[in-house]
């Protein structure tokens, strides 16, 4: 039996939660379960292209440790989802009207496109529904 | 003749080690085994876990001094 998709809207830009969702999106993606990930808020700052990588992760007291620990990037997770499962990636529409963003503004190699909330919450009806 | 191929991944957070052997097992044949070594204390539970389902092999799992040592065989 194929597994349940997993949907996964990323709103926080918290560093925790980014690696958490990087973490869940990619290891889920590679175990055979498709996966989505609408990305909107504040998230969508930390998938902007020329980040500096010290500034593009602002969190708390296990924000640091993940720095210093060396721990796997959270766009790096991303990417080895899309690279060896089925992980989808999509930038919130409303997101990046209210940046004054294109597409293009997100780091390459990431997203599928933009897309809408309607049609996220319309295809995750079919899965499992995480919000972070 | 299946060959082995030892990923050192000690040191590598979660889900560091499994990624690692994921990419490894991509890039060799039916029959091959990958041999990953992990200080990450949640591999030897993870990787097993991934690897049954989807449906590769597991040869064997061991607790060495520093590390636990993880041997996959390709299935398909």
């Amino acid at each position: 039996m194929a597994a349940s998709p997993l949907y996964i809207l990323l709103c926080s830009g918290e560093h925790e939660k980014l690696q958490m969702a990087a973490m869940m999106a990619s290891v889920a993606a590679v175990s055979e379960r498709p996966v989505e990930v609408f990305v909107s808020m504040n998230a969508i700052l930390a998938f902007a292209k020329d980040v500096d990588p010290g500034a593009r992760y602002q969190g708390g007291a296990f924000s640091r440790l993940l720095k210093e620990r060396h721990a796997p990037d959270a766009l790096t997770l991303f990417q080895q989802g899309k690279d060896l499962g089925d992980l989808k990636m999509w930038a919130c529409s409303m997101a990046l009207d209210v940046q004054g963003w294109d597409i293009d503004r997100l780091q390459d190699g990431l997203f599928d496109g933009a897309l809408g909330l309607t049609k996220f919450l319309s295809d995750s009806e079919t899965g499992q529904f995480v919000t972070l | 003749m299946a060959e082995r191929r030892r990923i050192d991944a000690r040191g590598a957070f979660c889900p560091g080690p499994l990624m690692e052997l994921i990419a490894a097992l991509k890039l060799v044949s039916v029959g091959d085994e990958i041999e990953v070594l992990s200080s990450d204390k949640g591999s030897a539970k993870d990787i097993p876990e991934w690897v049954n389902k989807v449906h590769h092999d597991m040869v064997g799992v061991t607790q060495e001094s520093d590390c636990w040592r993880i041997v996959v065989r390709k299935a398909k």
